[in-house]
């Protein structure tokens, strides 16, 4: 009786160590992640834009989250060590996000 | 006596008749065919009443943090918007094929079907208990054991607002921020 209770205890223990691992990892999709597409904000209505709405608080946040994170890859870069291909791809890209 | 010998007797044949019911597999249990209307009323009704009673003390936290929003959009994208759809989408294979057909949480609560009563927080916690808990045989999954009260709150939050997005708001909340992608 005393084994079958260790028994049962172990297995409850163990399924509920494993349990969190099983949890939704937000890492699985990131090959299939998609970046914000923040130029469409820039067609958005503004004059109808609330502030104080926690969508358009949202919608701010992520987007200056998303420059803020394209600008860092930029000073992380060796910009010397880019090709000119890369270079003028880059500066396209520049000149469609606007001023950061 | 007698009486009590006839409820008993027609009892009896009520629950054998049933018995053969079950085990003749007469019934059709394909999705593709519908429940006859009192059997579907009879399930609907018994789960909504299920569901209000189970959620009644549920305590509704505060909604309206556009946190909550970032971090439930991308996870609804991901594990809801198949069955559930998203703005600009009407109908995927998921809500087609499934049955009941689940609910397109991407219109106001009176469009998507069925009515709920008691506003937004009765609706929040409705919500709530149906991601935590699932529902037996619609295809709903309990989200409960994999993940915790808080990120379930988070999708709860961008459900509520869901009906109000344009498809470009909703492709801005729920992308997966930069920083969670594999190159970081």
């Amino acid at each position: 009786m005393k084994k079958i209770l260790m028994n049962a205890a172990l297995i409850l223990s163990s399924t509920l160590l494993i349990a969190p691992a099983f949890a939704h990892d937000p890492a699985e999709h990131a090959k299939t992640a998609e970046a914000p597409d923040c130029e469409a904000m820039k067609k958005m209505d503004h004059s109808k834009m609330d502030m104080n709405d926690p969508v358009m608080q949202a919608l701010m946040k992520k987007c200056s989250a998303a420059h803020s994170e394209h600008g860092d890859q930029h000073q992380g870069m060796d910009h010397d060590k880019t090709t000119a291909t890369s270079k003028a791809a880059s500066s396209a890209n520049h000149e469609g996000h606007g001023s950061h | 006596m007698t009486l009590i010998k006839v409820i008993l007797l027609t009892a009896i044949i009520m629950l054998l008749a049933g018995l053969g019911f079950i085990y003749s597999g007469v019934y059709p249990m394909g999705a593709d065919v519908p429940h006859n209307g009192l059997t579907y009323r009879a399930l609907e009704t018994l789960r909504e009443q299920s569901i209000a009673r189970a959620a009644a003390d549920i305590q509704v936290p505060d909604l309206s943090d556009a946190e909550l929003l970032l971090a439930g959009g991308p996870d609804y994208n991901d594990m809801c918007a198949q069955c559930h759809l998203k703005p600009g989408v009407k109908r995927s294979d998921m809500s087609i094929g499934l049955y009941p057909s689940p609910p397109n949480l991407s219109l106001a609560l009176d469009d998507h079907q069925h009515t709920h009563a008691g506003g937004n927080t009765a609706s929040a916690k409705r919500q709530f208990w149906i991601i935590k808990h699932g529902i037996k045989a619609s295809g709903m999954p309990a989200w409960g054991p994999t993940h915790d009260d808080q990120r379930i709150w988070a999708m709860v939050a961008f459900i509520q607002k869901l009906p109000t997005l344009t498809p470009e708001q909703y492709q801005i909340l729920t992308a997966r921020e930069p920083a969670e992608t594999s190159h970081h």
